[in-house]
């Protein structure tokens, strides 16, 4: 067991002395007025999950007032290991979609790629600008030790989360400013920037303008991450628009405004492929710009990500990542996969239902913490029962041991106990490779728990990374 | 600036607008169930439901008018479309839409205000909380209106203030209105006691009366009032004042020329009247009737303005 401050019982990590102190002098009252204050602030600033109903409030994800630190060291390889892994990603996906060189040399089968429903044949043979399909990426690890670090799965295609790293940090900043003259924070703020950098960098071949124009396309106030594509806009000076708001004419895309129509080069879209132009994918879809596809293939307008981007982080791909930064980069991977079962495998099968008391099973497809099986925690009933949906389709199924999640000390009823954690920074790819200067950090609220999903009581907390 | 964008900015206002007026036609009401109601006068609460527009879904709802379900139908009922609650609720979630089009103030003041009614609405009132929350409602207004200060002066601003401007001059038309809805069935009482009591009441509800004793000398007239209402250039409230304004922000829009020209074209002779009637030729030829024309006027430009620009 890992914990992220105590190195023993009596023992503080050297870099959380001062969280320590700062912990000891504050009062069970003012937790409580900074917890209200904390929640309080949220909801008026609106990062709320919304709900199908207006009129009920709406939830928001619990805050935990203690910081996860990391110092320099530590992730200046963890930022290496990402940017690392985000670039093998893209790489896969630009030889998928054309030579298919790691099919070639056996090292992926062609099956696993070319019959899942994410990959994207639209897509063969056309290259996005600077071979870039997956612009942002999410990459969730956790830590079970001082040195070790595992991968937990890649977000490619729209990875959410980013505006609550923000405005973790800017409550933070505003209830303990004196925590951040003690202790030498790199700043997270300038991330809208560098995001708005990354897509001009991706602008397609047909834009003249030296300043691209980029739009942020959302499916609309219902959507859960909603807050976080007016947050992300309004950062970058961007429009956020709706489907109905573009349209295509001609070679180009457009979005209607009070002046008429204004072209479009770069969209950044937070909507799923369906989604994006029923004359391609979805016919029966009602959002979307038909159209939009031609643009994209006759170098009209860039789409980030790039439809088909998905088929990188499928769960049945995911096993085989280190294997492609060994083969794209001819370099060793520096963060380690989790150790993974493809059920659609005979003999993994067998193994995964022989010692399936003490795995994690996912479904290939799910998310959320929805839909899976932590083996060690679960009665024989819910174990039976994953066991005849395994047999009867081992395809939608793989299977990890079950990991111990580091701990990290988080105020529950005022009193400060340890609680699992685990960590999405984000990467960022254009022009150059860049990683967030800290990440998201999601909290198992209720003890003993491994799942940090909100959707499952899960809550959040500020990511420092210290300064050098 | 986006066309979905432009719609949302003009209707947040028109909203907030709303929200005011009907907060302050309660307080009308309010003011006159407190005196002495001389039998052959319509029930206040009836007139302050027509100016509202609600009339007709208060009485698919109760039988009876009384003010405890005035209050509630008016201010907190989600089956009125323009109940103190909606509006805000409207106005909020177009703001949640863009937001990133206005001040994060503006979207506070308009959040602040939705967390605060949705608390509002669980609590039980009594008749006599409705002067609190009328002075609720037209604080959180102001909040949100002041916030508007710090705004860009581009054509998002104007699209905000054209909503304002458009809300305000069809709500200070109804307001006056009002005051026939109370008095037209006995003629012999205007210009009577109570007559003018309730223009004064009208004023007080409208936040004019000591700006009316500024403007004007001597006993309270209707005559005068009306003239401080509908042709006061210096009145905040009066249609004179807001028509100056819709067409100070309409041509204030640096997009679209011809469509400007256009709507400026429908709205200019309304203008020129405007600004240069009597308002004793308008009494004389029916201040109802010059009310009416004048809402439907204004209905006729909030539709152009939909057209040109939002579709």
């Amino acid at each position: 067991m890992f914990n992220e401050m105590y190195q023993s019982e009596s023992v503080i990590r050297n870099h959380y002395n001062n969280i320590n102190d700062w912990l000891d002098q504050m009062t069970s009252k003012v937790i409580l007025e900074k917890n209200a204050e904390a929640e309080t602030h949220f909801r008026n600033i609106g990062i709320t999950f919304s709900t199908n109903n207006e009129t009920a409030r709406e939830r928001i994800i619990p805050f935990d007032l203690i910081p996860r630190i990391f110092t320099y060291t530590e992730w200046l390889r963890l930022e290496r290991g990402v940017i690392q892994r985000a670039k093998a990603l893209n790489a896969f996906l630009a030889d998928i979609y054309n030579q298919g060189e790691i099919i070639k040399a056996n090292i992926i089968p062609k099956e696993i790629i070319y019959k899942k429903k994410s990959f994207e044949p639209s897509m063969f043979g056309f290259s996005p600008p600077r071979d870039i399909y997956s612009p942002i990426i999410g990459i969730d690890l956790v830590r079970t030790g001082p040195n070790d670090y595992f991968v937990l799965e890649d977000n490619c295609r729209t990875p959410s989360g980013v505006s609550y790293m923000l405005e973790n940090r800017e409550i933070m900043m505003r209830m303990f400013p004196d925590l951040f003259h003690n202790n030498r924070v790199t700043p997270i703020d300038d991330y809208p920037t560098r995001l708005l950098q990354t897509l001009m960098s991706l602008a397609p071949i047909k834009c003249e303008n030296p300043e691209p124009v980029c739009v942020l396309l959302t499916p609309g106030p219902l959507n859960s991450a909603y807050y976080e594509h007016s947050f992300l806009s309004d950062q970058m000076g961007i429009e956020m628009v709706e489907s109905t708001d573009l349209f295509v004419e001609g070679k180009y895309l457009y979005m209607k405004t009070v002046d008429g129509p204004k072209r479009v080069d770069v969209v950044y879209r937070r909507i799923d492929d369906d989604f994006l132009d029923p004359l391609c994918f979805n016919p029966q879809s009602v959002i979307g710009i038909p159209g939009i596809m031609d643009v994209y293939r006759t170098g009209g307008v860039n789409i980030c990500s790039a439809p088909g981007a998905g088929i990188a982080d499928d769960k049945a791909i995911y096993i085989y990542v280190p294997e492609m930064i060994k083969f794209y980069l001819g370099e060793q991977p520096i963060l380690d996969n989790v150790e993974t079962w493809n059920c659609e495998k005979e003999q993994e099968l067998k193994y995964v239902l022989d010692n399936i008391n003490e795995l994690v099973v996912k479904e290939v497809d799910g998310s959320g913490g929805y839909g899976m099986l932590i083996g060690p925690k679960s009665s024989k009933s819910s174990i039976d029962e994953f066991k005849t949906k395994l047999s009867t389709n081992p395809k939608g199924y793989i299977a990890q041991p079950l990991l111990d999640l580091s701990f990290s000390p988080t105020l529950i009823k005022n009193q400060v106990e340890g609680r699992r954690v685990d960590l999405r920074p984000f990467c960022l790819i254009g022009e150059q490779a860049q990683l967030s200067s800290g990440g998201l950090t999601r909290v198992a609220m209720n003890e003993g728990s491994f799942v940090v999903n909100s959707s499952q009581g899960g809550g959040v907390k500020d990511t420092w990374v210290l300064a050098e | 600036m986006l066309s979905r964008t432009a719609e949302y900015l003009y209707w947040i206002s028109r909203y907030m607008e709303r929200a005011e007026t009907t907060a302050r036609l309660l307080d009308v009401g309010y003011r006159m169930s407190l005196f002495p109601n001389p039998s052959g006068y319509n029930n206040e609460w009836e007139s302050v439901l027509s100016a509202a527009g609600a009339i007709e879904g208060y009485k698919n709802k109760y039988d009876t008018i009384v003010q405890k379900h005035v209050e509630d139908y008016l201010f907190f009922d989600e089956s009125n479309p323009s109940s103190v609650y909606n509006c805000i609720l409207n106005a909020r979630n177009n703001a949640l839409v863009v937001r990133t089009s206005f001040t994060p103030e503006s979207w506070l003041a308009i959040n602040k205000t939705y967390q605060e009614i949705l608390k509002l609405k669980e609590q039980k009132f009594t008749k006599s909380d409705l002067p609190d929350l009328t002075e609720w409602t037209i604080e959180q207004v102001n909040l949100f209106r002041g916030s508007l200060s710090s705004l860009l002066r581009n054509d998002g601003y104007n699209f905000l203030f054209l909503g304002l401007f458009i809300e305000r001059a069809d709500n200070s038309a109804r307001l006056l209105d009002v005051k026939y809805f109370v008095l037209l069935p006995k003629p012999q009482y205007v210009g009577g006691n109570i007559d003018n009591m309730q223009w004064s009441i009208l004023l007080r509800s409208l936040s004019s009366f000591r700006a009316f004793r500024w403007a004007y000398d001597g006993n309270i007239t209707a005559t005068k009032i009306a003239d401080f209402l509908v042709l006061n250039n210096n009145c905040p409230r009066s249609l004179s004042f807001c028509i100056q304004n819709i067409v100070k922000h309409l041509t204030n829009l640096t997009c679209s020329p011809e469509k400007v020209g256009r709507i400026y074209n429908n709205l200019k002779d309304l203008n020129t009247k405007i600004q240069e009637e009597k308002i004793e030729t308008i009494v004389e030829y029916g201040l109802h009737q010059f009310v009416t024309q004048f809402i439907r006027k204004i209905s006729s430009v909030d539709n152009e303005i939909h057209k040109e620009f939002f579709n």
